[in-house]
């Protein structure tokens, strides 16, 4: 127990549900200490995120109290918006980093704090006052940013570690970290800690909201389960198992992770011919960059190829110019034998590939429209002009039953759902429509356990029994290694492989990861 | 609902007060604009902006903003004119069956007015141009055009000296006349005269009331609705399931500016029944009304009529104004205006934050 015992923020009987009648906060209690760092648990659409999001200002509950730490005293607040919560200290770091990329990070420091406590921080002496507070900030926690860098030019976890910093600089005293540390590389992901560990020191709360087990059990010191919108319980970390805690997130779903852990190999598996065949291949990225510089591969039918390594090597770049959305630079891509560099993503879908994309809000759905008409657009079932409805409505209603979407039905806007059923929903449409082969970037991201490890076993039977060709890129090392029956690994735009992912160590794939 | 509703209530003081400095009485001005909306000739307006309000109707849900509709419903009359009075003129034998020349024109001009938007659509689509200043500008392209044909080839021979075409032929035209009753009750008088408007404007009742039932069934429906339903707030999703979004672009706008013509040729076969000289003088501006119906309407198919009933009221609000003695017929742009600005304003407001710093 680390804490003094201070409470900093303490919610009463939060209550909050959404159009369509979802509850997503049935009446949540909870007390954060400060000098602690407590890990949120809980399965997607769990509440998690709308607690914290009542917590930063941004959805208003419909019942219960929110008291703050004011100078001491426990006193009741309406917190109607963000810059409102950073006032009493409360910070939200979220999964996506919120950076303006062509800004520099001093700059977009200095956009938060203008609006917040520095007027004129946005002024030329403005921005450079905040670059000595970062480098004051960066020097005490043992971080190397350079605040006049362009945030386009940093990695994931730079970018994660500025979010951090902004934090700190706008003096937040309870930090709410919303899936933070899930994509880190291992290394990386010690390295936050000793950061995170040094902030308690500081008496600072730390509020990890996480679907990561392990995560929770290494480095908090109290966890809460949330469940359906309540709070099953709140327990020291060291007086419970992770066994126990997965328990009581998911119930008897539990089950489906015990498959999850065993792969079925190539043993016995007979591959087919090659689906997809990439040679020679350059892409740039967004800035004109040199994304992917030469990468070979082959992808057979049943097979699954999973590319490891950390964010921004090439992998979202790689993807893209398989299934026709980005123009290479040289080389070529063919699909069930036929070159298609250069031709478009409507060759590729026409041939029976489906994609899952690493930003799935901006190229996986659009959460203006329905579930249903969500799913239309791939699936697309048509009698002449006419979409085939019904069949698409029992199809829609299939899947989300499957995937366990936790939504009022296949009408509710996708905007309605949590993030991590949106997920859901983005994943079924993209695994379940696919007749040759998936591609598939970070398909679990966002993901609880039991949802990803359906998720995976759903991909894996679409290649062993559909026969598909499955080419996935993960940031998460443990599903490329569990899932792929050939492992490359992505470095600087270079693919590094074929590794065999049951005679290959760990540590060997992560030091290719890093080099 | 609600912004719309406050639009038009603000928009209605703003008027009342921008009026009331010129020594107007608000009580003589707001009445005026209330009778506006029972008088019989609302009927017209409130069926060409129905049938214009569902073209806008269908471009806007893509996101793409048509505001070309003035030049797409004018253009879409020059093939109804050169069919009924060049190649089809009854008094040189009409080859063909009346009803098959009025169907020429119409199909003519949905499909020359489809071009027509599909040009915006395609500088939009292929060369990033915006297609707000476009639209606007080919409505002047198609102003000027129209002016040279009726000043030149196809000036009028028997137009007592006025510069414009001839007046299509009685056979070829759609209105339907009632005859002149004297009612002594005046409701039923008033009654009466609103079934003449309905049945002089039969084919504006029959056109807009297929535009209603087309929209709804494309979106309803289609795969092409689903598509421009999606383009509306996420072009990059379609873009990733292999759809070509500068096609569906194009083909979205040919679509708004078919339904258009098919407005415009109707309105010349019914009311207009020639073409004057110096057109962007004369017209009544329903393409840039339309799209006043479209907005109020929030995109939702159900309520364009009833956004066209009010825009149509507003406008004519200037005749009853007049009517009154209240002043001039630039009253109803002050108003129709005022509506508008209101409603922006309002739309800014609330999908942004302004903030004052100084």
């Amino acid at each position: 127990m680390h804490h003094d015992g201070r409470v900093a923020v303490s919610v009463k009987d939060l209550r909050k549900s959404f159009p369509g009648g979802v509850t997503a906060l049935d009446g949540v209690s909870l007390d954060i200490h400060f000098g602690e760092i407590l890990a949120l648990l809980g399965e997607n659409g769990s509440g998690k995120s709308t607690l914290v999001k009542v917590l930063y200002g941004i959805y208003a509950p419909d019942s219960g109290e929110v008291r703050v730490n004011i100078g001491g005293k426990l006193t009741r607040v309406l917190i109607n918006e963000p810059i409102e919560a950073m006032h009493y200290g409360i910070v939200l770091v979220s999964q996506v980093p919120q950076l303006i990329d062509k800004l520099s990070v001093a700059e977009n420091l200095a956009i938060t704090l203008s609006s917040l406590k520095w007027k004129g921080a946005t002024s030329l002496s403005g921005v450079s006052r905040v670059s000595s507070v970062i480098e004051k900030e960066c020097e005490r926690l043992g971080l190397k940013i350079d605040p006049n860098e362009k945030v386009y030019n940093l990695t994931y976890t730079l970018k994660q570690q500025v979010e951090l910093l902004r934090a700190l600089t706008i003096g937040a005293r309870v930090l709410l970290l919303d899936e933070v540390l899930t994509y880190l590389p291992t290394r990386e992901k010690k390295r936050f800690y000793d950061i995170l560990l040094k902030l308690r020191k500081e008496g600072r709360s730390i509020v990890l909201i996480t679907h990561k087990l392990p995560e929770a059990f290494e480095v908090s010191d109290r966890i809460a389960v949330m469940r359906n919108g309540k709070i099953l319980g709140v327990v020291n970390a060291g007086e419970i198992t992770l066994q126990e805690v997965r328990s009581m997130m998911f119930g008897a779903a539990v089950k489906l992770l015990i498959n999850d852990k065993t792969p079925s190999r190539k043993a016995g598996k007979t591959l087919g011919g090659e689906e997809i065949v990439v040679e020679q291949l350059h892409v740039k990225d967004d800035y004109g960059r040199d994304a992917v510089r030469g990468v070979n591969l082959v992808v057979r039918k049943g097979e699954i190829v999973g590319i490891a390594g950390v964010a921004g090597n090439g992998q979202r770049e790689l993807l893209e110019a398989v299934v026709g959305l980005r123009r290479p630079e040289r080389g070529i891509v063919r699909i069930a034998g036929l070159d298609i560099t250069k031709r478009g993503a409507r060759l590729a879908r026409s041939l029976g590939v489906s994609f899952i994309p690493d930003r799935p809000l901006e190229y996986g759905c659009s959460v203006d429209h329905s579930v249903l008409d969500n799913m239309a657009v791939p699936f697309s079932l048509t009698n002449g002009l006419l979409l085939r409805w019904g069949r698409l409505r029992e199809i829609a209603e299939k899947v989300i039953g499957e995937y366990q979407v936790v939504a009022p039905g296949v009408d509710a806007s996708l905007k309605s759902l949590s993030g991590g059923n949106i997920m859901k929903v983005v994943v079924s449409k993209e695994i379940e429509s696919a007749s040759r082969a998936i591609v598939a970037h970070n398909p679990t991201r966002a993901l609880d356990e039991v949802s990803a490890a359906f998720v995976r076993q759903r991909i894996r039977s679409r290649a062993e029994r559909d026969r598909l060709a499955v080419l996935m890129a993960s940031e998460d090392l443990d599903e490329v290694l569990r899932m792929s029956d050939v492992v490359y690994v992505a470095n600087s735009g270079r693919l590094y492989g074929p590794l065999d992912p049951e005679s290959t160590p760990r540590e060997e794939v992560e030091k290719l990861m890093v080099m | 609902m609600v912004v719309s509703g406050l639009s038009l209530l603000l928009g209605l003081l703003i008027y009342v007060a921008i009026i009331g400095t010129f020594g107007v009485s608000p009580l003589d001005a707001l009445t005026s604009v209330a009778r506006a909306f029972v008088t019989p000739t609302v009927v017209k307006d409130l069926l060409v902006l129905s049938m214009l309000g569902y073209a806008l109707l269908v471009a806007f849900k893509a996101s793409l903003w048509n505001i070309g509709g003035e030049g797409q419903f004018y253009i879409s009359m020059l093939p109804g004119i050169v069919f009924t009075l060049y190649l089809f003129n009854p008094e040189q034998g009409g080859a063909i069956p009346p009803f098959a020349v009025v169907l020429l024109s119409v199909i003519g001009g949905s499909l020359l007015a489809a071009a027509w938007a599909a040009l915006a659509g395609a500088i939009k689509a292929y060369l990033q141009i915006d297609e707000v200043p476009v639209t606007v500008i080919m409505n002047y392209v198609v102003y000027y055009l129209l002016n040279f044909l009726v000043w030149g080839p196809l000036k009028g021979k028997r137009t007592y000296g006025y510069l414009r075409t001839d007046e299509i032929p009685s056979v070829y035209r759609l209105n339907f006349r009632l005859p002149m009753l004297y009612i002594s009750d005046p409701a039923l008088s008033f009654l009466y005269s609103i079934a003449r408007q309905v049945a002089y404007y039969s084919s504006f009742v029959v056109g807009a009331s297929l535009a209603a039932v087309f929209v709804w069934w494309v979106f309803k429906f289609t795969k092409l609705g689903l598509y421009i339903r999606i383009m509306g707030s996420n072009p990059n999703y379609l873009r990733a399931t292999g759809v070509n979004t500068r096609v569906l672009a194009v083909a979205t706008m040919a679509l708004s500016g078919a339904m258009v013509g098919f407005a415009g040729s109707l309105y010349l076969l019914t009311e207009l029944g020639r073409l004057p000289y110096e057109l962007e003088r004369q017209t009544a501006g329903y393409g840039y009304l339309a799209v006043l119906v479209a907005w109020l309407s929030l995109l939702d198919y159900r309520l364009v009529p009833l956004s066209a009933y009010i825009v149509s009221a507003l406008r004519n609000a200037g005749t009853t104004i007049q009517v009154a003695g209240l002043g001039g017929v630039e009253q109803t742009l002050i108003l129709i205006g005022s509506v508008l600005l209101v409603y922006s304003l309002t739309r800014f407001l609330i999908e942004y934050e302004v903030r004052v710093e100084w």
